[in-house]
């Protein structure tokens, strides 16, 4: 198998997964039980686990797959349990963003985030209000890159 | 030659399955999406078997199981799973499907799956 062609195509779907994704969490900031908006990013994190597994991007494929676990659980309550847990959606979101980035500029697997895919995957272990400050942080930030993405077109 | 629908919302994977497919001699005859095209393609195609994502927009993989058994109660549909759909998988299983290949596909295993699905149609 082309697996350089599988490369682009994986970079191409994802970068569309991920616009998706960050569109669908600012309608769930207005509102946090957004049903389209929980399925939607559901299965772009499923849709974009599949394809880096294929492809051994096994950091990518741990983050993907923690935000497809929260997700899961999401859809199960109905609803994002409240902001903290927003913002830590928003946090995964833009890992993976910069890891297809990474790939998409070095060709090489990024660097795992093994703290991350836990935190996502282990809701009831670690529920939002045990995330720590600098994720917090971390996760703010993130969702301020994404209120400006949505006003920038996405090459 | 046996002729093949292969339903999945990612491009990525569709073409991954083209490529193992079509190396074996099978005919890919169609593409799907989503679920609705995948009933609807069905219906029009009429296909010796379909592989079936289960996570796909608009209706599951599974609610097109059950879209394509009640048009024809023979059909042949394999389901394309990932590690942890196990429930997901025996769902489908119970609507009808005839076997599954697991995510990431890995050639061998997909073609030895397949022909064992058209030999018991056979």
């Amino acid at each position: 198998m082309d697996m350089a062609k599988y490369r682009q195509v994986f970079i191409e779907e994802s970068t569309e997964h991920l616009a998706e994704m960050s569109s669908a969490l600012l309608k769930l900031e207005k509102n946090l039980a957004d049903g389209e908006a929980i399925d939607l990013i559901f299965r772009m994190a499923h849709s974009i686990k599949g394809m880096a597994a294929s492809l051994d991007y096994d950091s990518i494929t741990q983050v993907s797959h923690g935000l497809e676990d929260r997700m899961q659980e999401i859809r199960r309550e109905g609803s994002v349990a409240d902001p903290d847990e927003l913002a830590l959606l928003f946090r995964g979101l833009d890992r993976l963003e910069s890891m297809v980035n990474a790939i998409r500029s070095t060709g090489k697997m990024p660097p795992p985030d093994p703290d991350l895919a836990a935190v996502l995957t282990n809701r009831a272990a670690d529920p939002p209000a045990e995330v720590s400050p600098s994720a917090l942080a971390a996760s703010a930030s993130a969702q301020e890159a994404a209120k400006k993405k949505a006003h920038t077109p996405i090459l | 030659m046996a002729r093949i629908l292969v339903a999945d919302d990612a491009s990525f994977m569709r073409q991954m399955i083209r490529e193992i497919v079509e190396s074996e001699g099978f005919e890919v005859c169609g593409e799907a999406s989503d679920g609705v095209e995948a009933v609807d393609e069905f219906k029009r195609l009429q296909p010796d078997v379909v592989t079936m994502d289960i996570v796909m927009p608009r209706k599951s993989g599974i609610d097109a199981v059950r879209g394509i058994m009640a048009i024809d109660p023979s059909a042949c549909v394999v389901m394309c799973s990932a590690l942890g759909q196990e429930t997901l998988v025996t769902e489908a299983i119970q609507a009808g499907a005839k076997d599954f290949i697991v995510k990431p596909f890995k050639p061998d295993a997909v073609i030895e799956t397949l022909k064992k699905v058209l030999e018991k149609e056979d």
